[in-house]
């Protein structure tokens, strides 16, 4: 896995070849500048200390120095180029992949954010890190060079420093890199933690118990702070160690340098300059916290990679055939919910499935729209398999709606029409048929309120759910317990809308009332992941087993 | 709060750390202020003179000044540790109390993108805190080290340097609030993208069922793309106001390679003192300047950044505890009235309601006309616009919330399960109970499938792993096992099926006290002894009979729902069997 984050990184650096190219010439440039800069520099000095004009030497170290700026000006811009071009590519990926994932997704929300947002950003950083690294080698290694150049001995002396250098390097790459993981797994958990608690916002307020749920949510805090302090103290050890190295190979070429000058083999600027080349050489170590970053790159990368070696199965490639939107399940099982099921769902007809809870409701009718991919067993629409469609012809022909829908869309007007080619005139007309119009032309700025805007109670989110399943006018409209919060008045109205509106459709109705099941077409009895019979409600009725699943006061009874 | 309350008030507890920190820059700041001097001195008296043994002495002063240094250096980055992660510590506290302590939150799905968002800013302000503390703080240690230095070596010298350097300084300075509104549109940006991400993931059975995967993919590319276009706009600036600085550490070095060879000449300034000026202004005090740009445009505006947000969602200040002292747990509800705005439609009006012991009571009416509302009347959780509700004879809000708490039970439609055991869950409200009695309430509300599924009260329960249902079950058995003399069931039993929820039902109004419950469906009407019916326009209350008699509402509503039963008036209906 490893490899293969490492190779995702080295592809995306190459994905604006010009760019790169460009940032790597500004560094190539900065480089060279930087490396004459110490030899101008002790030209200068050494007229100065001669007490000489030093006007030519200044002109080339000014050329020089503006030459530097200039470039660490480009590079700059360049690197922030590519970073957040390369992040934005990884994110659009990523998002890429999320979205064919769909349903599958083993991502937890909070979980997945973070690694589009947080991971991203880290492993975009890439290119600028490597570019940074490269010019820092070469600058070091230049830079020994050009020392030797000046007097070998004091090249040899700050060579002897260089294995030193090497071997703190690799030590830091590795201790951080574990409490690195550890941090970000930590917050992860904090961050799981805080969702919950979120969710019970409502019952954290009437019960007074915010204290003690912060401190639940709290709870990994010490670990986290353990895991942080860790990376610090690992950082400290590495600024001590570098911190003396620096000084000591300064040091030492120092004194090279004195003997050199008493030797009359250097002149007092060089000396100067010979400081100037170490600290370059040096630059090195001082860049360590690079090194961080690009191991945090790297687990950043190996995150991403988790999500794009995710498997996402070949979309079909059938169309669907006209039909009236006959749905079939073939002995379909999915663990833990249905067992072996076969049903045929009429087209055209009104079929509501009914069935204690957890008895399969919502994974049968999941299944049937191709929501849900069967372990076992095929779906199949109008006489053709569901897993061999188009997803975009499947998702136009089949329309949910759920109990707790999630919105989407800038405004209320954009979440009707979410998904569908619904114009505004067909947006209001589904909203009259879901029975909320009334209540959306009653708010600020009507169709057009932002959703942000609008606290929505979950019988008025059914409700815009609903109307957005009827704005996509499908052949077969599910409705998953989708007028649970209304009432039967409403949900009456509801109902007669959607066969004015959409008629000869297929419906397909979760749900808990007897009333609604007793309008149906057919019902579909659920038991235990089987079906357990099919047929009318009135036929149905007879048996006391049946009539417990919705009165409940012949609890047991089977 | 204020964002500098907060971060001050994060920090406060580090002073002690922050004063060691201090004391350990001077330390790591001598090799700066002494290295140009000790350069001047073992090139003038030593090698240049002669006397390589003078020489060598002074650079062995100079390795001792490097120890120094190093060992402060170690020390800061050891205090950091000691300072940053208590303060992460503190503002993730903060934070999260903050959020938890909304009086009323919003009947909204929770937002797991702002979740996201507030973990990332924490980080922010901590690496943000971080580099500043190493990097900023280092380099105006080490920046004004040298120019105390320079002037100790050339006094005349430094005078004339230090303007420009102030200057760019000055500079950089003015151009920070450009930079600071760039950078904001940046956190924003960032924000929105977690947004529309948290959006389309969270709600991806929807984006999946509505075949708008394109659709959430463009949204989210037109996130990505603003975020990456701000992200490049800030970068520029900040290079742009990098070469201003750059400027001001290189000027300085040029003037005084320009000014010096006639101040040496004129005997103004001795060779060595020229070379040590150099050193100062060549090797400490012009990577240093970069260095301070470079932290000091980035870091500080993304904490400022960081902090703002993060100073939204902290604490509020909790309201002041009342004192009353309730007798009994008897609710009584006099000429309540309530509205969400002054303009607004009251959602109560005028309502008086007695609830003895033992009593059961069901709310109906269609949704959102403020069934919801009423409870928060009941618990306290809001403040009516006129009228009182008195719990044990004293107004509710003035009861003490710890006490008040224990007596008023609400259990609201989207239940309450946190990661841990099934124990800790269901025990949640009883601290005391023993776990004879906990399964007791596990039993009585008919969750012991389940909490047998999940390994019985030791069983842990994962992030998400419950089905809505099952989640109402547990918040159930915890209402159950607490000693709360007044429950309101608001929606709690949504997900149930019709069976189960009257298992639920029945177990608390055998459990004693008084038991309100919102209803989801009507059959909680004929269970109950009295039903309040809601409907925007009349509020009414009475038995079911009375109710079938009197209110149109009601009567339409129970037909609708049992249409092959009898008009009203017929006294058909009796009360569900049980």
């Amino acid at each position: 896995m490893a490899g293969s984050a490492d190779r995702l990184l080295v592809a995306v650096t190459g994905l604006d070849r010009p760019r790169l190219i460009a940032l790597v010439l500004s560094a190539l440039a900065g480089t060279a500048a930087g490396l004459l800069l110490p030899g101008a520099l002790a030209a200068a000095v050494d007229a100065v200390v001669a007490g000489r004009p030093s006007l030519p030497e200044v002109s080339w170290l000014l050329t020089l120095g503006v030459t530097e700026i200039l470039v660490g000006l480009i590079g700059g811009i360049l690197s922030a180029r590519m970073t957040s071009s390369v992040t934005a590519w990884l994110r659009r990926r990523l998002a890429d992949h999320y979205l064919a994932l769909g349903t599958r997704s083993k991502f937890a929300d909070g979980d997945a954010i973070s690694r589009l947002t947080g991971d991203c950003t880290g492993a975009g950083l890439v290119a600028s890190v490597v570019v940074q690294l490269g010019s820092t080698t070469l600058i070091s290694g230049g830079s020994v060079v050009l020392l030797a150049v000046m007097d070998w001995r004091l090249a040899l002396v700050f060579l002897g420093s260089i294995p030193f250098a090497l071997m703190l390097a690799r030590t830091h790459l590795k201790s951080t890199a574990d409490d690195v993981l550890t941090y970000q797994r930590v917050s992860g958990e904090l961050a799981a933690r805080m969702v919950d608690a979120v969710a019970g916002l409502r019952t954290i307020a009437a019960s007074g118990t915010a204290d003690r749920e912060a401190e639940r949510v709290l709870l990994p805090l010490p670990k986290l702070s353990l895991a942080g302090r860790g990376m610090w103290r690992t950082q400290a050890r590495m600024v001590w160690r570098s911190g003396l190295l620096l000084p000591a190979v300064e040091l030492a070429v120092l004194a090279a340098a004195g003997f050199g000058v008493l030797e009359g083999r250097l002149s007092v600027g060089q000396v100067l300059a010979a400081l100037g080349y170490v600290a370059l050489g040096m630059g090195l170590v001082t860049q360590i916290p690079l090194l961080t970053t690009l191991s945090r790159a790297r687990s950043c990368a190996h995150r991403i990679i988790e999500v794009l070696r995710s498997p996402v199965p070949e979309p079909g490639t059938l169309g669907v055939v006209p039909g009236r939107g006959t749905l079939e399940l073939r002995g379909v099982t999915i663990e833990g919910a249905l067992r072996d099921v076969d049903l045929v769902v009429q087209g055209g007809r009104f079929t509501v499935v009914v069935g204690r809870s957890g008895a399969g409701k919502s994974a049968l009718v999941n299944v049937l729209g191709g929501l849900l991919q069967p372990e076992e067993g095929t779906a199949v629409l109008d006489g053709r398999p569901l897993e061999k469609l188009r997803p975009y012809e499947l998702r136009a022909v089949i329309g949910f709606a759920f109990e707790r829908p999630a919105l989407l869309g800038a405004t209320i007007g954009d979440a009707v029409g979410y998904g569908s080619w619904a114009g505004e005139a067909a947006v209001r007309a589904a909203c009259q048929s879901a029975q909320v119009d009334d209540l959306i032309v009653r708010l600020p700025n009507g169709y057009r309120t932002p959703l942000s805007e609008t606290p929505l109670s979950g019988g008025e989110a059914q409700r815009i759910g609903l109307a957005r399943a009827i704005a996509h006018a499908p052949r077969v409209l599910i409705l998953d317990d989708a007028t649970a919060s209304l009432d039967t008045v409403t949900e009456a109205a509801v109902e007669d809308a959607i066969e004015r509106t959409l008629p000869g459709r297929t419906r397909l109705v979760v749900t808990h009332r007897a009333a609604t099941a007793a309008r149906a077409d057919a019902v579909v009895w659920l038991e235990d992941g089987r079906v357990r019979a099919v047929g009318t409600h009135e036929a149905l009725w007879r048996n006391p087993a049946y009539q417990a699943v919705f009165t409940g006061s012949l609890e047991g009874a089977t | 709060m204020s964002v500098w309350g907060l971060y001050r008030s994060a920090l406060a507890g580090q002073w002690r750390g922050g004063l060691v920190l201090l004391a350990c820059s001077v330390l790591e700041s001598a090799p700066a202020f002494l290295s140009g001097r000790l350069v001047e001195l073992a090139v003038d008296e030593g090698f240049a003179a002669d006397r390589p043994g003078t020489g060598l002495r002074w650079l062995a002063v100079f390795g001792l000044v490097a120890v120094i240094g190093a060992v402060g250096s170690r020390l800061v980055w050891n205090q950091l540790g000691k300072v940053v992660e208590p303060l992460r510590d503190a503002l993730v506290s903060a934070v999260v109390r903050g959020v938890l302590h909304d009086p009323s939150p919003p009947r909204n799905q929770p937002d797991a993108s702002g979740v996201a968002r507030i973990t990332q800013h924490v980080e922010v302000v901590r690496d943000a805190t971080a580099g500043l503390l190493v990097q900023a703080r280092g380099m105006v240690v080490t920046t004004v080290a040298a120019l105390a230095g320079l002037f100790t070596v050339a006094g005349s010298l430094a005078l004339i340097v230090a303007i420009p350097v102030v200057v760019s300084v000055l500079v950089f300075a003015c151009l920070l609030p450009s930079l600071a509104r760039r950078q904001r549109a940046l956190a924003l940006a960032d924000e929105r993208t977690a947004e529309v991400a948290g959006a389309s993931l969270s709600g991806m059975r929807d984006v999946v069922a509505c075949g708008a995967e394109p659709l959430a993919a463009l949204e989210l590319y037109d996130a990505i793309d603003i975020q990456a276009k701000a992200a490049v706009r800030v970068a520029r600036s900040g290079a742009a106001r990098a070469v201003v600085i750059a400027a001001g550490g290189f000027v300085p070095l040029l003037v005084a390679l320009l000014v010096a060879p006639r101040m040496v000449a004129d005997g103004v300034l001795t060779a060595g003192a020229a070379l040590g000026a150099l050193v100062y202004l060549a090797t400490t005090m012009q990577p240093a300047l970069r260095g301070l740009a470079a932290t000091a445009s980035t870091v500080v505006l993304r904490l400022i950044v960081a902090l703002r947000r993060l100073a939204e969602t902290a604490e509020a200040e909790p309201e002041p505890d009342g004192t009353a002292e309730p007798e009994g747990t008897a609710l009584y509800v006099r000429d309540l009235t309530f509205s969400w705005g002054a303009a607004a439609e009251p959602v109560v009006r005028g309502l008086d309601l007695h609830l003895r012991r033992g009593e059961r009571l069901a709310v109906v009416g269609p949704s959102g006309i403020g069934k919801s509302t009423l409870a928060g009347l009941l618990t306290g959780m809001l403040e009516p616009q006129a009228g009182r509700v008195l719990l044990g004879g004293a107004p509710v809000r003035e009861v003490p919330s710890a006490l008040r708490h224990r007596m008023v039970a609400l259990i609201p439609q989207e239940a309450y399960v946190f990661a841990g055991s099934v124990r800790d869950n269901v025990g949640l409200f009883a601290h005391s109970a023993t776990d004879g009695e906990l399964r007791a309430a596990v039993a009585a509300v008919g969750a012991e499938p389940l909490v047998t599924r999940l390994g019985g009260l030791d069983g842990e329960i994962g992030h998400g792993t419950l089905s809505a249902g099952e989640a109402q079950l547990i918040a159930l058995a915890r209402v159950f096992a607490s000693d709360a003399g007044v429950v309101v069931l608001d929606e709690a039993t949504s997900h149930l099926d019709p069976p189960a929820e009257a298992r639920a039902e029945r177990a608390f109004a055998e459990r004693g006290g008084i038991l309100i419950v919102i209803a989801h469906r009507l059959t909680s009407a004929l269970r109950a002894d009295r039903v309040l019916v809601m409907d925007g326009k009349e509020t009414a209350l009475g038995t079911h009979l009375e109710l079938m008699d009197r209110s149109t509402r009601y009567a339409q509503l129970m037909h609708a729902w049992a249409p092959r039963l009898p008009q009203p008036g017929a006294q058909f209906f009796q009360r569900a069997p049980e």
